[in-house]
């Protein structure tokens, strides 16, 4: 297994979970766990309805067959491209660190999410520098969904001239890889005083559209910048019009919400949903409530990369349902 | 020589009128914290996610300039659209002159929930 360096878990043979409590091949309680490992760098692999996690220092040694799931994809967040501040006067360096990462997986993901914050200060040159930095990815292809510091100033134009190819209003859309479907949401724009992350009626009445033909097996996997559940209001952690999103997909077996925005990984299940918060390749924030106000978090030096990462995630269709459904843990 | 001493007591004269005339108007405007009555400017600071002061009462006519401290950036943008900054990021400024009375709140378009209050008298 991986050497630890006290921040990678260390995985053991008791680890790979066996327990099947709903006999319905999900360990919920070790599907948390990988889930919370995620956010250090963990690689969880849905094999046969099975939850395998590997820390993603020690894969070099694991059989590939071992690690291959159905369909494998990343997620990145909150790169801020232009932010240089003590909380990290490089994230260039830390972008590159974490494609680095990607690209040392053992099994190549197929695509790459970024979830928004793609840039600081919405400028040419730090969508240029983003852009450029993805080219060393051995993803096949990357999707975008808008952060608030990419639609500055232009109500979220150069986003959408950029990365908006194939998207409607803000940069919605919706696609299907390997019968899983994926729906990128832009809660970012039009905010209003006071008030939360923010879909819009033209942006729901689309998404109920979209999903209402789809059979309730398809694994549905949603995107957005600001979480979709509420995190921590107090600091704008949350959506004002996701419960109206949500209700699409009730009738869905195994629904996926990633997020980025709050700059630290934070998981929660809740009926058939999970939800799953990234870190940041740029600079950590604080946990809710935990200072004055949710900006940029300084660490000691030494420290910054294991507070900053990647997200893996891993789907197998099997006999059962996808991944994640709900279940209580007692 | 009295045409001029006359014109020295006529300039003497209307000096201390005006400077009265200053005297009396500083005496008799309400003055915001951080006015300064002859530049009629009043500061905003943003930082830490919040502005301040949060609410201000300024006269008709007075400017006011927000400056971003925070280490992230913010705008300043009126809920009812009469005004509104481009993203500032650290050290940046907006300034806005209000000339009609009322009450115009504002906030930050990138975090919402940081919101704000001009009074114009």
């Amino acid at each position: 297994m991986g050497k630890s360096d006290g921040r990678t878990p260390v995985l053991a043979a008791k680890d790979v979970i066996q327990h099947d409590h709903n006999h319905d091949g999900i360990d919920r309680r070790g599907f948390l766990k990988c889930m919370a490992w995620a956010g250090a760098g963990a690689y969880c692999v849905m094999q046969g309805g099975v939850m395998k996690s590997f820390a993603l220092g020690g894969l070099g040694s694991k059989d590939k067959r071992d690690l291959a799931g159905e369909l494998n994809f990343v997620q990145i967040s909150d790169s801020h491209m232009g932010f240089s501040k003590p909380a990290n006067p490089d994230v260039v360096v830390t972008l590159q660190a974490a494609i680095d990462k990607v690209n040392a997986l053992p099994t190549t993901p197929e695509f790459l999410l970024h979830t928004g914050d793609i840039s600081h200060l919405s400028k040419a040159n730090e969508f240029d520098m983003v852009d450029q930095l993805l080219k060393s990815a051995k993803v096949k292809d990357a999707f975008f969904v808008p952060g608030e510091h990419d639609v500055l100033n232009d109500d979220g134009k150069q986003y959408r001239d950029r990365y908006g190819k194939g998207t409607q209003g803000g940069g919605w859309y919706s696609f299907d890889k390997n019968g899983v479907h994926f729906i990128g949401l832009v809660n970012v724009m039009h905010l209003k005083a006071g008030g939360l992350g923010s879909l819009g009626n033209e942006q729901m009445e689309w998404m109920e559209n979209d999903v209402k033909h789809l059979s309730k097996s398809i694994p549905i996997i949603v995107f957005a910048h600001i979480p979709l559940w509420s995190v921590y209001p107090e600091w704008g952690w949350g959506t004002e019009d996701s419960a109206r999103a949500l209700g699409y997909l009730k009738k869905f077996g195994s629904v996926t919400v990633l997020n980025g925005h709050i700059h630290q990984t934070m998981q929660k299940v809740e009926g058939n949903v999970t939800f799953h918060t990234a870190m940041s390749t740029a600079f950590p924030q604080p946990k809710p409530g935990a200072a004055p106000s949710p900006g940029p978090m300084k660490v000691p030096d030494n420290e910054l990369r294991s507070v900053l990462g990647i997200t893996n995630v891993n789907l197998v269709q099997g006999k059962h349902a996808l991944a994640v459904t709900d279940e209580t843990l007692a | 020589m009295e045409m001029n001493r006359k014109l020295k007591l006529c300039f003497v004269v209307s000096g201390v009128l005006v400077a009265l005339q200053f005297a009396a108007y500083a005496q008799s405007a309400p003055v915001a914290a951080g006015q300064d009555a002859k530049a009629n400017t009043v500061d905003v600071k943003i930082d830490n996610f919040s502005f301040t002061p949060a609410t201000i009462t300024i006269r008709a006519g007075t400017t006011v300039k927000w400056t971003n401290r925070d280490d992230i950036p913010h705008t300043v943008v009126n809920d009812d659209q009469k005004f509104g900054s481009k993203a500032l990021d650290t050290d940046e400024s907006y300034s806005y002159t209000f000339t009609k009375p009322g009450t115009y709140p504002y906030f930050c378009s990138i975090h919402p929930k940081m919101t704000g209050k001009v009074v114009v008298q």
